[in-house]
């Protein structure tokens, strides 16, 4: 028989006892679970909050502006290169954008990933007044324009139909139904976009290929908007892929969203991990209130155990041991509970998050639970330690 | 075997000071049975305590086969409990939550033996409770409870067993069993002191000594005699 089967035993008997101070463990990682699992659950959600940022990569054709001088007289600025992006290019920018977010994040699987949303810039006259026309994939820049809203009418559906924006709609006084003139080719108003007190406002988005025929601008993009949305996306690795393996264009890391997006999450998560923390110190100190009222109850059997040979180490260890048992006991719980508290509050924090059981805070609530047991036993193991045999007895 | 010189024990300070062994000189040869008497109070156990390194004299030496035991540290104690004395309580001092075979193995535990389940039955069946080993302390009359003591003072195999009142709870037909345990153990080679207040008991030693406020007051060398009443 070892010394721990002693403990076990002695365990078995004193199972209120010994329920008791798992409690105080489990609720305190119950709390650190129960942040932990939220804030997972709460990323997604985030995510899509933080979405409105919208694209966190552009592409834009490789043009230079040279300021050109004689001697101090400017002669203005003389723009080098190619207006437009050949549309060819878009698998390869897709395939370099996916492929490094990909290796960053370890997926192996298929698919695409980045969205990736080609636009063509056209300054034409609609209906005898200047306007900038977008032509547009419909579906990939809903995806990176979350924060649209159809006020009249509905989404672009097919070609030859367009979307105005609110205030170009005003200006122009075009409903749903009208039709306008590109440049000769007819289109339908489909939609009219509410206020979003960007550029947008003034802009008239039409498809891609409608406006390339309209103007004669087949194959041929102004820029791409890339979002490349997840945890830790390599946006300036994507950025600088780009840049080196294909020519004419140059793309740009939109840092400021990419650390806006990250410093908000990291925020967030130091902020519940805190109050987890807290959470645990508090609990702690409950550990050690039943451990000290655990080595008093128990003063008696210390002796005995001394009296018949037990060393100080071999004390400290009945009630690490002890603390060992309330550690994985009250882990256990607090993962339960935590899970279970998630389950509760989390959807009142983030509304419509699914919380699932995250198997893999179990480890991380089992050492928790232990860290704090032992710690908390340090102090009234050591004061068991101290007591001598013969004033062990007498107290009774 | 065992000196004590000029033990005082003394509780506490100033007008509250309390003295429990007072200029206490005791000499126990290897064989020895001897009795401690005297009135509650007189410092009996606190003598007995002193003894086996339980507690410390304030002054005084306490020599345990040439070697002074009175002025140990704890951790050095320890390995004169394991081996040389053991102890056999008037309260028998088990654990609760063990059986009686675990309370005999205790000590080996603590001594980091291995096994020593068949020694210990052995010892268990030497004070007649083989049948009983799977009990827990609970479930065991107060004369069971402390053979189960004795049996574990007994399985390190110690040349001094300290009884402090060992037949104190008992019935006068259970604690006469006991106490022939014990007389059986000094025959077989241990030496043995043992706190009593009760002057039957006391007679079956081979000496007595009495005690009375923390001194020795008389000494009775019960050498073969002993009547039986």
């Amino acid at each position: 028989m070892k010394l721990y089967r002693i403990v076990l035993k002695d365990i078995v008997r004193r199972k209120k006892r010994v329920l008791f101070a798992a409690l105080g463990v489990a609720i305190g990682t119950m709390t650190v679970v129960g942040v932990l699992t939220i804030a997972l659950a709460g990323q997604a959600k985030i995510y899509n909050e933080l979405e409105k940022y919208g694209p966190n990569l552009a592409v834009m054709p490789a043009i230079s502006n040279v300021d050109t001088h004689l001697g101090d007289l400017s002669l203005g600025t003389l723009a080098v290169g190619e207006n437009y992006i050949p549309e060819e290019k878009l698998p390869q920018i897709r395939q370099i954008a996916d492929g490094e977010i990909k290796a960053a994040l370890g997926i192996t699987d298929q698919g695409n990933i980045a969205t990736i949303a080609p636009k063509l810039y056209i300054n034409t006259a609609v209906k005898g007044t200047s306007m900038m026309v977008v032509g547009m994939v419909p579906e990939e820049e809903s995806k990176i324009k979350t924060w649209w809203k159809i006020e009249q009418g509905k989404y672009l559906e097919g070609t030859d139909q367009a979307l105005v924006g609110a205030v170009a709609a005003k200006l122009l006084t075009l409903n749903t139904g009208d039709t306008v003139e590109l440049n000769g080719s007819a289109v339908t108003v489909t939609g009219i976009l509410e206020e979003t007190g960007s550029n947008d406002d003034y802009q008239i988005f039409v498809p891609l290929e409608t406006l390339q025929k309209a103007f004669g601008k087949e194959g041929l993009i102004s820029s791409i908007d890339i979002r490349a949305l997840c945890n830790a996306c390599p946006v300036e690795v994507i950025a600088n892929a780009i840049n080196q393996n294909i020519t004419g264009v140059r793309a740009i890391a939109v840092k400021q969203v990419a650390e806006a997006e990250m410093g908000v999450m990291e925020r967030m998560n130091k902020f519940m991990l805190a109050l987890g923390g807290i959470t645990l110190a508090v609990g702690l100190f409950g550990v050690v209130n039943t451990m000290m009222s655990s080595v008093n109850e128990r003063i008696k059997d210390i002796g005995i155990m001394r009296a018949v040979g037990a060393s100080r180490n071999q004390i400290m260890r009945v009630f690490i041991y002890e603390a060992i048992i309330i550690g994985i006991v009250g882990g256990i719980f607090g993962y339960l509970a935590g899970t279970l508290l998630a389950y509760i509050v989390g959807p009142i924090i983030f509304a419509g998050t699914n919380i699932n059981f995250v198997l893999k805070y179990l480890p991380l609530s089992l050492a928790l639970a232990i860290l704090v047991a032992v710690i908390a036993t340090l102090y009234p193991a050591f004061r068991a330690t101290r007591i001598r045999v013969a004033d062990s007895f007498r107290s009774l | 075997m065992l000196e004590v010189r000029n033990v005082s024990k003394i509780y506490g300070e100033g007008t509250a000071k309390v003295v429990a062994l007072n200029n206490v000189t005791l000499q126990v040869n290897a064989g020895d049975f001897i009795a401690i008497m005297g009135p509650s109070g007189s410092g009996k156990s606190t003598l007995l305590n002193v003894i086996g390194g339980l507690d410390y004299p304030s002054s005084g030496e306490v020599i345990l086969d040439g070697r002074r035991i009175d002025n140990l540290d704890e951790n050095a104690l320890v390995d004169v409990r394991r081996g040389k004395v053991a102890y056999v309580f008037q309260q028998y001092h088990l654990l609760p939550s063990l059986t009686a075979l675990e309370n005999v193995l205790l000590p080996l535990i603590f001594c980091g033996t291995n096994g020593g389940v068949e020694k210990a039955m052995d010892i268990l069946r030497r004070v007649g409770l083989e049948k009983r080993a799977g009990h827990k302390p609970s479930e065991l009359s107060g004369g069971e409870q402390q053979r189960v003591a004795i049996a574990r003072a007994l399985v390190n195999e110690p040349s001094l067993i300290l009884a402090d009142e060992p037949t104190g709870n008992m019935d006068r037909k259970t604690g006469g069993e006991i106490l022939g345990l014990f007389e059986q153990l000094n025959r077989e080679g241990h030496s043995i002191i043992m706190v009593t207040h009760d002057r039957e008991i006391a007679r079956q030693a081979k000496e007595i000594v009495v005690l009375q406020d923390g001194q020795i007051v008389g000494k009775i060398n019960s050498e073969g005699g002993g009547d039986k009443c």
